[in-house]
C-alpha cells in the first residue's frame, strides 16, 4: 500500500473476489471507505469479477419461481378494501305458523344454499384446473423455448453477425446470432419504420443455393424487432441481409437491400 | 403465448406475442410479424424499468425477471448445485428488488453486474451458513460493468469474450480462479484444498486476474 493506496490494480480484483482475508482485506476496506478514487477502481474490479458468473453453466429456472414471485409481490401489495360480506340469509321464523316449519324451512333453505355453493365452487375449481393446465402447457412450452435460447447463445458455434445499413436506406442497425447446427437464428436490431404497404424480410444466404425467408417483420414507433426463427439445420450462411418488400414479404427477394452483413 | 405461425416460406416462426416477457432466462421475447407495444416494453432499459417499479408496476418486474433470471439461475447453481436453494435466493433477490427499488441508485453501476455481485454474495453466504440481512447488500457494492448486458446478443458477445480470456490461462490458474469465484475460498483455502503452497496460489491467482483484465479490457 503506497499512502493507504493499493499499489497494484489487481489487489481490487482480489478483494472484489473475496480471496483476501485478515490485515490484507481490512487494509482495503478501510481505505476504499474515504478514497473516492479508490472506490471507482474497486466497483471497476467488481464489474470484471460479475463478468465470470457468465461461464457458470446455463440453467434455466423453473417456471414456478416466477410465479411465486408475482404472487408474493401481490400478497405483499397495499390491500384492496374488503369486499362487501354477503348478505345473511333472511330468518324464516314463523312463516307457516307451525314449530316444525320453523326448523325445517331454515334447515332446507341452507341446504339449497349449501348445494349451490358447492356447486359453485366446483365448476370454478373445474374452470381453475382447466386454465392451470392450459398454463401448465404454455409454461412448459416456453422453458423448452427457453432452453434452446440457452443453447443458442452458450453453444461455441453459434456466430454472431452485425448487419450494416446500405447507402440511400433507411437508417439502422442489428445482429444476427445463428447456429448453423442447430438451423435457430435470432435477430434483434433497429429500423426506421417501413414505408406503408412494406415489410422488412431478414433472408440468409446460402453459400450455394437461393436465399432463405428468416422473418418478415415492421418495427413499430419504437423501431425494434426481435425475434427467433427455426430454419432448416445445416445450412451454411454466406450473408444475412434485409431486404425491403411488398407487405407481408415475398418468398424470394424482389426489394433492395437495407441492412446486409457477411458471416464469416 | 407460444405460437408456431407459418413464415412466408413456410418454416416455422417462433412467435411470443404478448407474454414474451414470461419467458425465463435470457430471452427477452420477440416482436415477430407486426410490431407490438410489448416490445417497447421489453427493450426499455433497465433505470426506465426500475422507474417503472418504483411506481409499482408489476410487468415492470416480470420484464427485468426474464433479462436476467437466467442468468443469476445459473451462477446460483453453480455454486450452490441446489436448485431449490438457488430458487429461493434468485426469487428472494428479485422481490428485494421490488421492495427496495427506489433505493437503486443507477448511477452507481449496472444493474445486470449488480444483481449479479448480490446473487454470488447470496450463493456464497448460503454456502458458508452465512445470513446477511435480507437486502442489505442491495444498498452496497456499486458495480461499474464496462458492458450493456441489456440484451441476449450483447450477452452472447460477452459471454464469448470471458469464455476468450479464460481460454488463455493455464489450467491451473484457471482453476484456481473458478475456486475462489465459484466456492468462494481466500487464498489460504484454496491452498489448503490443492495442496499447492499458499504464495503459489497468490501468484497464480493475480497472475490470472492480471491476464483476465488485459484480455478483456
Amino acid at each position: 500500500m503506497t499512502n493507504g493506496h493499493p499499489t497494484r490494480e489487481e489487489d481490487f480484483d482480489l478483494y472484489a473476489l473475496g480471496a483476501l482475508e485478515g490485515d490484507e482485506e481490512q487494509a482495503i476496506e478501510t481505505h476504499v471507505a474515504s478514497c473516492p478514487d479508490c472506490s471507482r477502481r474497486l466497483a471497476e474490479a467488481r464489474g470484471r469479477i460479475a463478468m465470470l458468473a457468465l461461464i457458470a453453466p446455463p440453467v434455466a429456472p423453473s417456471t414456478n419461481v416466477k410465479a411465486r414471485l408475482m404472487k408474493q409481490v401481490r400478497d405483499t401489495a397495499p390491500s384492496a378494501p374488503p369486499s362487501r360480506a354477503a348478505r345473511e340469509p333472511e330468518r324464516a321464523g314463523g312463516f307457516f305458523g307451525q314449530w316444525w316449519t320453523a326448523v325445517l324451512v331454515p334447515v332446507g333453505i341452507a341446504l339449497a344454499i349449501t348445494a349451490i355453493v358447492l356447486w359453485t365452487q366446483n365448476r370454478r375449481l373445474d374452470q381453475q384446473l382447466a386454465a392451470l393446465r392450459v398454463d401448465m402447457e404454455q409454461q412448459q412450452q416456453q422453458l423448452e423455448l427457453a432452453r434452446q435460447v440457452a443453447d443458442l447463445i452458450t453453444a461455441r458455434d453459434t456466430m454472431v453477425v452485425p448487419l450494416a445499413p446500405q447507402p440511400g436506406m433507411p437508417r439502422g442497425t442489428a445482429h444476427v446470432m445463428y447456429n448453423q447446427k442447430m438451423g435457430m437464428l435470432m435477430y434483434e436490431g433497429e429500423l426506421e419504420p417501413a414505408p406503408s404497404n412494406k415489410s422488412y424480410q431478414l433472408w440468409l444466404v446460402p453459400a450455394q443455393g437461393n436465399p432463405i425467408s428468416a422473418g418478415v417483420f415492421s418495427p413499430g414507433n419504437n423501431k425494434t424487432n426481435h425475434f427467433m426463427m427455426k430454419l432448416p439445420e445445416g445450412v451454411t450462411p454466406k450473408a444475412f441481409a434485409v431486404t425491403l418488400e411488398p407487405a407481408g414479404g415475398r418468398p424470394q427477394p424482389t426489394g433492395p437491400k437495407v441492412l446486409v452483413g457477411a458471416a464469416s | 403465448m407460444l405460437r408456431f405461425v407459418k413464415g412466408a416460406e413456410g418454416f416455422r416462426r417462433w412467435s411470443i406475442r404478448n407474454v414474451c416477457c414470461r419467458v425465463p432466462l435470457i430471452y427477452r421475447g420477440s416482436q415477430d410479424l407486426v410490431s407490438s407495444e410489448s416490445g417497447a416494453e421489453l427493450r426499455a432499459s433497465d433505470a426506465a424499468l426500475i422507474d417503472r417499479i418504483m411506481q409499482r408496476d408489476e410487468t415492470a418486474l416480470e420484464a427485468l425477471y426474464d433479462r436476467y433470471a437466467g442468468m443469476l439461475s445459473s451462477v446460483l447453481n453453480r455454486i450452490l448445485r441446489d436448485t431449490q436453494a438457488a430458487e429461493e435466493i434468485l426469487q428472494d433477490i428479485f422481490y428485494q428488488l421490488w421492495r427496495r427499488a427506489p433505493e437503486f441508485d443507477a448511477s452507481r453501476g449496472s444493474l445486470g453486474g449488480w444483481l449479479m455481485v448480490i446473487a454470488r454474495n447470496r450463493a456464497i453466504s448460503r454456502l458458508r451458513h452465512h445470513n446477511p440481512a435480507a437486502g442489505e447488500e442491495l444498498l452496497e457494492n456499486t458495480v461499474s460493468l464496462p458492458f450493456n448486458l441489456e440484451s441476449a446478443i450483447a450477452q452472447k458477445q460477452l459471454l464469448g469474450k470471458v469464455k476468450g480470456a479464460l481460454e488463455v490461462l493455464s489450467k491451473e490458474q484457471r482453476a484456481t480462479v473458478e475456486l475462489a469465484y465459484f466456492e468462494g475460498l481466500t487464498h489460504r483455502e484454496i491452498a489448503e484444498r490443492t495442496g499447492d503452497p499458499l504464495g503459489t496460489v497468490k501468484t497464480r491467482l493475480r497472475t490470472a486476474l492480471e491476464t483476465l483484465k488485459r484480455v478483456l479490457h
